[in-house]
């Protein structure tokens, strides 16, 4: 249980870099170069919007689900505990797509970015070694 | 009790969620429509409020502009040759000064966002020197269009100095003046005027002083606004 509830603060910080990285992105914000934090060649790209939608606010919707699940796992909802599991591993493998397109295709990170990759690795982790202690006999 | 409280916890984070995000939306700049200068598929007809104008220390002088000087809307652009969102911008400025003409004075300050981006300061030398040949507009020009031919080279030297000769230039002095006293002198007082203006980053644009929010670049917004300057001078 204590992992579920690991799981939903974890969350709150994927879900508040999300909505930052949403903001930024709708009040185009992202997308002039500054001199305290340079240029947004990511935020800027083709790759922030997946059919019309900015990538940051599906990743928002995302960590809200990743949030939704483990609070309910760990009210004891076993449904959701496997939910969270296969929500997170998408999450992390669509984490890793775009950290190959930063790195070999748009050839620049993004801070926020990279921090939403490195809270879902972290997600991750916790989704596993809860299903490795569910395995564990007794 | 305990079986409703969970869907408490998660309405209750939807709320600050949407709530912070609404919050966060309102006060950064006026909500805009397009994310991208050249996303100009949709329009927002109600122009947005510029605010109030500011006075700078003076730039460069003489600055570099287009159109005329008697013009009633005076647009000024603190720009960085290597901003990937500026050079988006540079087809929107070069479409508005063909729309508008002569009532529409368009100003280029070099704002150079050095040392995010390294080339930037040599590109903005490179564009001060054609000036001194009277060949500003057209390097200027050059450099935003081959902006990608050049952004990520280790060396830009020679890529400049290809561009120059192809136009035309008195190579000999183009050398000479890149490194010049008077064309850095020159860029730094454009730099200088843009901080007392509160500029921050690239592209930053002025109508008239007072500053175009981002949100307001892309063409449909921009020409809309453009027309208001021209229309409040009519009226006056």
């Amino acid at each position: 249980m204590k992992l579920y509830f690991t799981a939903a603060v974890v969350s709150l910080l994927g879900l508040a870099d999300a909505i930052y990285l949403t903001v930024e992105h709708v009040t185009g914000q992202s997308v002039r170069c500054t001199i305290v934090a340079g240029c947004s060649e990511v935020l800027s790209s083709q790759y922030a919007v997946m059919a019309g939608v900015p990538l940051a606010l599906i990743g928002a919707a995302a960590y809200f689900g990743v949030f939704s699940l483990s609070t309910l796992a760990a009210f004891g909802y076993r449904i959701a505990g496997t939910l969270l599991t296969v929500l997170v591993v998408l999450m992390f493998l669509f984490s890793l797509w775009l950290i190959y397109l930063q790195a070999f295709v748009i050839h620049a990170f993004c801070q926020f970015c990279l921090l939403s990759a490195a809270i879902t690795t972290a997600l991750t982790v916790i989704v596993l070694i809860r299903v490795i202690l569910a395995r564990k006999p007794g | 009790m305990k079986r409703i409280l969970p869907f408490i916890i998660i309405l209750a984070v939807l709320g600050v969620a949407l709530g912070s995000a609404w919050y966060m939306t309102r006060s950064a700049s006026p909500p805009a429509v397009p994310a991208t200068p050249t996303a100009s598929a949709q329009t927002n007809n109600q122009p947005a409020q510029l605010p109030p104008a500011v006075a700078g220390v003076p730039g460069a002088d003489p600055p570099y502009t287009l159109g005329s000087p008697n013009a009633p809307a005076r647009l000024e652009e603190f720009g960085d040759y290597q901003c990937p969102p500026c050079g988006m911008f540079h087809p929107i400025l070069q479409q508005m000064h063909k729309e508008f003409g002569d009532k529409l004075q368009i100003t280029f300050r070099e704002f150079p966002l050095t040392p995010t981006h390294q080339h930037a300061l040599e590109a903005a030398s490179a564009a001060e020197a054609a000036g001194l040949q009277g060949k500003f507009w057209q390097l200027h020009d050059v450099l935003y269009e081959h902006q990608k031919d050049w952004s990520d080279k280790f060396d830009v030297r020679p890529i400049f100095e290809g561009y120059a000769k192809d136009l035309g230039l008195d190579m000999e002095r183009y050398k000479r003046d890149v490194e010049s006293e008077q064309v850095a002198q020159r860029i730094f007082l454009d730099g200088k005027r843009g901080h007392s203006m509160g500029v921050k980053g690239t592209p930053t644009v002025f109508l008239n002083d007072r500053e175009v929010p981002f949100a307001s670049l892309p063409a449909d917004s921009l020409r809309v606004l453009i027309q208001q300057q021209i229309n409040n001078a009519g009226n006056r």
